[in-house]
């Protein structure tokens, strides 16, 4: 997984909980980067997983609300982050279609060894959008919190489910953005 | 807010640790950019080197497709040539460029005697042509295989130029001579993957040369070929004719009869109208008397000297004799007429013509060949379909087949021409009822010079030529045979569309 994730998780444990947490996890998680990240590096996926891991452990919380709330802290740093051109975007739908089009485009030109989720777009409405998150990782998740990060950014009102999860039993995750 | 001693402690090693984890970070991602940047350098080296090879390589290709295409192109083989001195010239940035012609070692003196310069192009321009004849081994007169580079002697020139090289090709032409080309360059060596270009485009460059003197001799050839079609053609119909005239000779004996019979019948009526013009003398020998005695003509005396010659049957039969010598003159002048015609040596034109009109022609000259014996049925209608052909030689075609026909049935028989109207045409069944023919003679039917007649009487090439007739005329011909029953020739004619 790309530095930068491992960067603003740093960032999002310390604003939250400070940075003597963020040591005692480091001391506990005994990684072998030893917590010493770079936004140009790549490190373990598995790394990512014991930190969430320890948090959920220590702030007696589920593994779902660490990754949503992540994901949508993270949003506003990634959206800051982003390629140039990624910012013209008004309207969640638009913008979750930007993201596989020409975000991930955009990223894979520096990174060429980055591994992005695919977003498989399976229906559109006015209001609703469905689409499939394919990613090994399976941070359905933390792609929720993004969304929720996304309509904040947009100011727009959005629910968002899953209809199928990967961690319920089914054989693919499918996500449902709608607009209230 | 206060802490205390043991929470400072702690939280100076937290920041401590976080401080070195950024410190460390923080080298990483120096290395890092570091790595990129010479990672950046490297590419950019490799990019200019492929941009240069890339160039190179668009050079070579530049040069070998406007070779090629000049190779395989139309243009005078001169310059072919010309283009080739040119374009590797060019190509090479040799700086002088030649072409010269050698003939038992000696150079040949060609106009206009030209070089190529890199900077000028073709001029008028002699003053390298020594130091290049001093170098190329044109007395050895050798064809080599591939390029030759080698060292230019006293490369030294009036013109204080220095060449350092000079490389060479040459290939044979026709007549014994050497066709050589040859640049003069300052450059000392050549890249291998240079030579390696030169080699691919003098292989082409000489698959060129033997193209295009392939293509002068199949030129030659192809007149000579064109020539001898033409004699063949004459000799063609020239045997067309002589066959046509050699089947008169046949056809003279029964053509001498038929002419002499209204001759014999002529020359016994001018007889008699000879002797009826002494009975007329007679009786104007006698008017001329009675007048000369008695001045008038008496009626009685006019009667009776009338009833002594009998005048009014000399003037009966004398109409009816003169009226059978223009019939008699008639039918010569018709025989004659149609002989004119078949003998006439016409062009062998295809228009369209009638069949029956052709038929009945051809029998009127073979028709003496068949004698009170034979009987004749011409079934043939003058509603006949219209056909391309040539009269003349159609004539000669049917003429033929019934002079067979005339042979084959010798005391008596009867000779039928049918007509039927089919899909495919018009078709003309000639049939005999004479002797017929056995497997052996209809094998060699239609072969030149096969007959079974006795010497004297035929060629042997009557059918041949008929069979090349029709063929030229798009008709089928077929024989059906059966020994001591009698022959039909079928023959297919296209109809007019």
């Amino acid at each position: 997984m790309k530095g930068i994730v491992f960067v603003k998780f740093n960032e999002f444990i310390e604003e939250l909980w400070g940075d003597e947490f963020w040591d005692t996890l480091l001391d506990e998680a005994d990684l072998p980067s030893e917590g010493i990240y770079t936004t140009v590096e790549t490190y373990e996926d598995e790394e990512l997983f014991t930190l969430i891991g320890l948090v959920v452990e220590k702030k007696n919380i589920s593994s779902k609300d660490a990754q949503f709330a992540f994901g949508k802290w993270v949003f506003k740093e990634l959206y800051n982050a982003a390629p140039p051109g990624a910012h013209n975007f008004k309207d969640v739908f638009e913008f979750l279609h930007a993201v596989q089009d020409f975000i991930h485009v955009e990223v894979k030109k520096l990174n060429p060894d980055a591994l992005l989720p695919e977003f498989k777009f399976l229906s559109e409405s006015a209001n609703t959008l469905s689409f499939h998150y394919e990613s090994p990782r399976k941070l359905c998740y933390f792609c929720e919190g993004i969304v929720h990060g996304l309509a904040e950014h947009t100011e727009q009102k959005i629910e968002v489910s899953q209809s199928e999860c990967e961690h319920e039993g089914d054989q693919r995750c499918v996500i449902e953005v709608v607009k209230i | 807010m206060t802490l205390s001693t043991d929470e400072l402690k702690k939280r100076i090693s937290v920041l401590e640790r976080k401080a070195s984890r950024e410190k460390r970070a923080r080298n990483t991602a120096e290395n890092q950019l570091e790595k990129y940047s010479l990672d950046i350098y490297n590419a950019n080296l490799s990019l200019k080197k492929a941009l240069a090879s890339s160039t190179q390589k668009q050079l070579e290709l530049e040069y070998l497709g406007r070779t090629s295409s000049d190779i395989a192109s139309e243009i005078p083989f001169n310059e072919m040539i010309a283009n080739m001195v040119m374009l590797t010239g060019s190509f090479c940035s040799a700086s002088y460029g030649f072409y010269i012609i050698s003939k038992n070692g000696k150079e040949m003196t060609t106009k206009p005697n030209k070089t190529w310069c890199l900077e000028t192009g073709w001029q008028e321009n002699n003053k390298f042509k020594q130091l290049i004849n001093k170098n190329l081994p044109l007395i050895e007169s050798t064809i080599v295989e591939s390029w030759v580079v080698s060292d230019v002697e006293n490369g030294q020139t009036e013109q204080n130029e220095c060449f350092n090289s000079i490389f060479y090709t040459n290939f044979a032409l026709t007549g014994d001579r050497i066709g050589w080309l040859a640049f003069l360059s300052k450059q000392k060596d050549f890249e291998k993957e240079i030579l390696s270009v030169l080699m691919t485009s003098r292989e082409h460059f000489l698959s060129g040369i033997r193209r295009r003197l392939t293509d002068v001799r199949i030129l030659k050839r192809n007149v000579q070929l064109q020539d001898s079609l033409n004699k063949l053609k004459k000799a063609r119909q020239q045997l067309i004719q002589s066959e046509k005239m050699a089947s008169l000779g046949q056809l003279a004996a029964g053509v001498a009869h038929e002419i002499n019979n209204p001759i014999a019948f002529i020359h016994s009526n001018m007889e008699v109208l000879k002797d009826y013009l002494v009975d007329y003398k007679v009786l104007n020998a006698e008017i001329k008397a009675s007048f000369d005695k008695n001045t008038v003509l008496e009626a009685t005396m006019y009667d009776e000297i009338c009833k002594k010659i009998d005048l009014s049957y000399i003037e009966e039969d004398s109409g009816d004799l003169l009226q059978s010598n223009i019939e008699g003159l008639d039918r010569v002048k018709e025989i004659v007429d149609n002989l004119k015609c078949f003998t006439h040596a016409g062009d062998e034109v295809l228009v369209e013509m009638s069949l029956s009109e052709c038929i009945t022609s051809a029998l009127k000259i073979a028709g003496n060949m068949f004698k009170y014996e034979h009987k004749v049925v011409n079934k043939v209608e003058d509603n006949c379909p219209l056909i391309q052909g040539n009269t003349g030689q159609l004539q000669q075609v049917f003429v033929n087949l019934f002079v067979n026909a005339a042979h084959a049935m010798e005391s008596s028989g009867q000779l039928t021409i049918d007509c039927n109207i089919t899909k495919e045409g018009v078709l003309i069944h000639v049939t005999d009822t004479g002797s017929g023919m056995d497997e052996t003679t209809l094998k060699q039917l239609f072969t030149p010079f096969f007959t079974t007649k006795p010497v004297g009487t035929g060629t042997g090439l009557g059918l041949s030529v008929s069979y090349a007739i029709l063929e030229a005329h798009g008709a089928k011909i077929t024989v059906d045979s059966k020994l001591n029953f009698g022959t039909t020739f079928n023959i297919l004619f296209p109809v007019v569309s």
